[in-house]
């Protein structure tokens, strides 16, 4: 199933994909709303990256006592190039798994289970917020669009452990 | 308000308090940011005369308008002042994170002023500014000090901070940013030192608007794919600053042996070729998408750089091809917090001293055990370091042999040496900060693409050196990185989004051209003339005797023929003083 996901090892620290994410989702720029980030030690250059693996992992969704996480269909097509684009394809259709503001009441189990930090609550709206793939145009694929780094990727695995039942 | 903050956080460290006023939007429209902001400001806080050292000398930090977005290489800031080094402006660059993450504070310019009375630390978490005691802080090396503050106040902060060298004032202490970014020259470090200050630490949660996001994150795509992705600016990408080593030393301008030579033997040992065979990673500033920065390990040491400034005067110039010492000296500068440039003349010239039987400093040309031990005695004045401390003006005048010491106005030359490209010595001549490479770089047209030829100067050069400086002048109000080869029709379509409007060549042209003659002005009220737009003797006079620039010669009178076309040029009295038409035509409100 696609997510988008982080190579630690090539990626440069540049957080343009946080940036593009936030000014897509949020209307300007600000990545302490990006739905994924690189955590950046700037002086041993480590690096690691934290995304939504959608169905192959789904704790979240596990986790909501409110059934709000809840799996859609979605073809994702990449406006960027990406490094598994040939073995991939130019488009990949699957589920993401997105948050139903109607019925997160923002009580938190989620934020607590996410093994990688991305799911959180929004500020202003008080629901859950979550990578949701940017409607089939990832954001943060355009943006890590240096052709020699090409850090985030677009990843299909097998795993589908999203109660697609509960859509 | 797209793109601004509209908000100007200014500190007085004497009093410990901090207030928000509202950013000069008159200025900001006609300065747009970056350089000539600060100028604008460091103009208005400022009394003719005034001591360098003094608690008023403001540290302004400004980044620019697209920092906080995801334009290329606008993540950098400029740290502004009058130079402790010199007393000419300062404007000193630095990449890193910490221009965008002070947008997302909230702010678009941070002016310090005062003096604390011990070592203080200021933390800014968006709109909450703290003021803390830094005694345990100090003497903290780089590493030390920017891990210390990320662990004791927020994980995600990120610093400009002082090493010892910057604390002991230093005058070519430097800061750092995300540890190996530093605002080098001009002393930036030193000035924070005279305020007592060791840091100050930014988070921010807020946003950079833009306008239609959407639409803007669309046509950056298309600007990045088009104009910074492409196959001539890939060198950036693949090679970084390293691969100037075999530009400059095949030109024979490469600095070696205090300039004695443009040549360097050992130069194959330290070159791109060399640096890639030790590089593990490439890494980037914030919201850039070059990524230019090369982390290197060898042997126990590991880091990014050296840059090329770094290999040129810390490598040729003292003599030194082991990559593993350069590593290492390189990695000691950034700890202790020294500017590389004004490193590697200052013991170029103490080691020429030294085997012309001058004086003795115990230093000689390629020594690396004396060489390794000289970036901590800089920084703490210690055993040579107290004396070397004084910087090469000085350093070369105490011992009777000015023409020694390679400065511009007191600053220290970087690593192009003019007798292999001729146009820089009217770039380091007019400069505003004194022998500087980031103002008009000839060496481009000399020798990169060859358009113009090396070994003449004439009205051409002059011409060639306002286009670039204006040029330049406007590019730093941007603040737009060096390495993004940006044209006007480049920064026009990004200035479209910023003025909601179509921007012209001409309007963005005026702009650097109001900074340059604004920087001219305040270097004439500090008391800098015409007599100061002089250039070391040797540059001028003294052939190279061996490398392909061998023999070849400026000469004095050609030197100051095309010194007096510059100045006409550029609409200045015989004198270099900016007319009054000019300065009408050029909307300066201010006056000598
Ligand atoms: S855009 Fe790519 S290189 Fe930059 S931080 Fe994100 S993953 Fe890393
Ligand atoms: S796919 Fe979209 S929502 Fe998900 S992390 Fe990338 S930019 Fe953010
Ligand atoms: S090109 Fe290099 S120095 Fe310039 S902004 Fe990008 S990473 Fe920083």
């Amino acid at each position: 199933m696609p997510h988008v996901m982080i190579s630690s090892k090539k990626c440069t620290g540049c957080h343009m994909c946080e940036l593009g994410c936030s000014a897509w989702h949020e209307g300007g720029f600000q990545p302490s709303r990006a739905r994924l980030f690189a955590d950046v030690n700037p002086t041993t250059a480590v690096i690691k990256g934290h995304s939504c693996l959608q169905t192959g992992c789904a704790k979240c969704q596990e986790a909501c006592p409110n059934d709000a996480i809840v799996a859609r269909e979605i073809t994702v097509t990449p406006s960027g190039t990406f490094a598994s684009k040939e073995k991939v394809g130019d488009s990949v259709t699957g589920i993401v798994l997105v948050v139903d503001e109607e019925k997160c009441n923002n009580c938190g189990d989620c934020y607590d289970v996410c093994p990688y930090g991305v799911i959180h609550e929004h500020p202003e709206r008080k629901v859950a917020f979550k990578c949701d793939l940017c409607d089939g145009d990832p954001q943060c694929i355009a943006f890590c669009q240096n052709q020699y780094v090409l850090a985030v990727d677009l990843k299909v695995d097998k795993a589908d452990r999203a109660l697609t039942a509960k859509a | 308000m797209d793109f601004y903050k509209g908000h100007v956080l200014k500190i007085d460290m004497s009093t410990g308090t901090a207030e928000v006023e509202p950013l000069n939007m008159e200025w900001a429209r006609l300065y747009v940011g970056g350089k000539g902001l600060m100028l604008r400001y460091l103009w208005d806080l400022t009394e003719p005369g005034m001591d360098p050292w003094s608690p008023e000398n403001p540290l302004i930090v400004a980044p620019g308008p697209f920092a906080g977005t995801n334009v290329s290489t606008c993540s950098r800031v400029v740290l502004g002042g009058k130079s402790p080094a010199n007393g000419t402006i300062l404007d000193s660059y630095c990449g890193g994170s910490f221009g965008s993450v002070l947008k997302f504070a909230g702010y678009d310019l941070i002016i310090v002023q005062g003096c604390a009375a011990e070592l203080t630390a200021v933390l800014i978490k968006d709109d909450k500014v703290s003021f803390v005691p830094a005694a345990k802080y100090a003497g903290m090396l780089t590493a030390d000090i920017e891990a210390a503050l990320r662990a004791d106040f927020d994980p995600h902060m990120t610093s400009l901070s002082i090493g010892p060298a910057g604390e002991h004032k230093l005058p070519w202490a430097c800061v750092s940013n995300d540890q190996y970014h530093k605002a080098g020259r001009g002393g930036t470090g030193a000035l924070m030192g005279s305020k007592n200050l060791k840091a100050i630490a930014v988070a921010g949660t807020g946003r950079v608007t833009v306008g239609d996001a959407r639409a803007f994150l669309e046509d950056i795509e298309r600007i990045d794919t088009d104009y910074i992705l492409t196959d001539s600016n890939y060198w950036v990408h693949e090679e970084g600053t390293p691969v100037l080593v075999d530009v400059t030393d095949g030109a024979g301008c490469q600095p070696t042996r205090n300039y004695s030579s443009g040549t360097f033997k050992g130069a194959g040992n330290i070159n791109s070729e060399a640096f890639k065979k030790i590089r593990v990673k490439k890494r980037a500033c914030y919201q850039c998408t070059l990524a230019c920065r090369n982390f290197h390990r060898i042997n126990d040491i590991e880091g990014e750089g050296p840059e090329y400034e770094t290999i040129a005067l810390c490598g040729s110039n003292v003599g030194v091809d082991d990559i593993a010492a350069l590593m290492q000296f390189n990695h000691l500068c950034d700890e202790y917090g020294l500017d590389t440039i004004s490193t590697g003349n200052v013991l170029g010239l103490a080691m020429d001293m030294t085997e012309k039987g001058i004086h003795d400093f115990g230093l000689h040309f390629g020594d690396i055990e004396a060489y390794l031990k000289i970036p901590e005695q800089l920084a703490l004045r210690t055993g040579v370091g107290a004396e070397l401390a004084m910087g090469s003006r000085a350093l070369a005048a105490k011992y009777g042999h000015p023409e020694l010491g390679m400065q511009v106005k007191g600053l220290e030359a970087p690593g192009y040496d003019p007798r292999g490209s001729f146009g820089m010595s009217i770039a380091y001549a007019t400069s505003d900060r004194g022998a500087c490479h980031m103002r008009s770089f000839p060496i481009g047209v000399e020798i990169v693409e060859g358009t113009m030829p090396a070994d003449t100067l004439d009205e051409s050069k002059a011409e060639f050196n306002v286009t670039f400086q204006n040029h330049y002048a406007f590019k730093f109000c941007g603040v737009w990185c060096d390495f993004w080869a940006i044209d006007y029709e480049q920064m026009g379509m990004l200035m479209k989004h910023l003025w909601k409007r179509e921007v012209t060549e001409e309007e963005m042209t005026q702009v650097g051209e109001r900074v340059w003659n604004l920087g001219r002005l305040f270097n004439l009220r500090e008391g800098y003339s015409k007599a100061d737009d002089v250039i070391p003797e040797a540059w001028l006079e003294k052939p190279f005797s061996d490398g392909v620039s061998a023999g070849k010669i400026i000469g004095t009178a050609r030197f100051n023929e095309v010194l007096g076309q510059y100045y006409a040029l550029r609409g200045w009295d015989e004198d270099g003083v900016p007319t009054e038409a000019k300065l009408t035509e050029l909307g300066i409100d201010v006056r000598l």
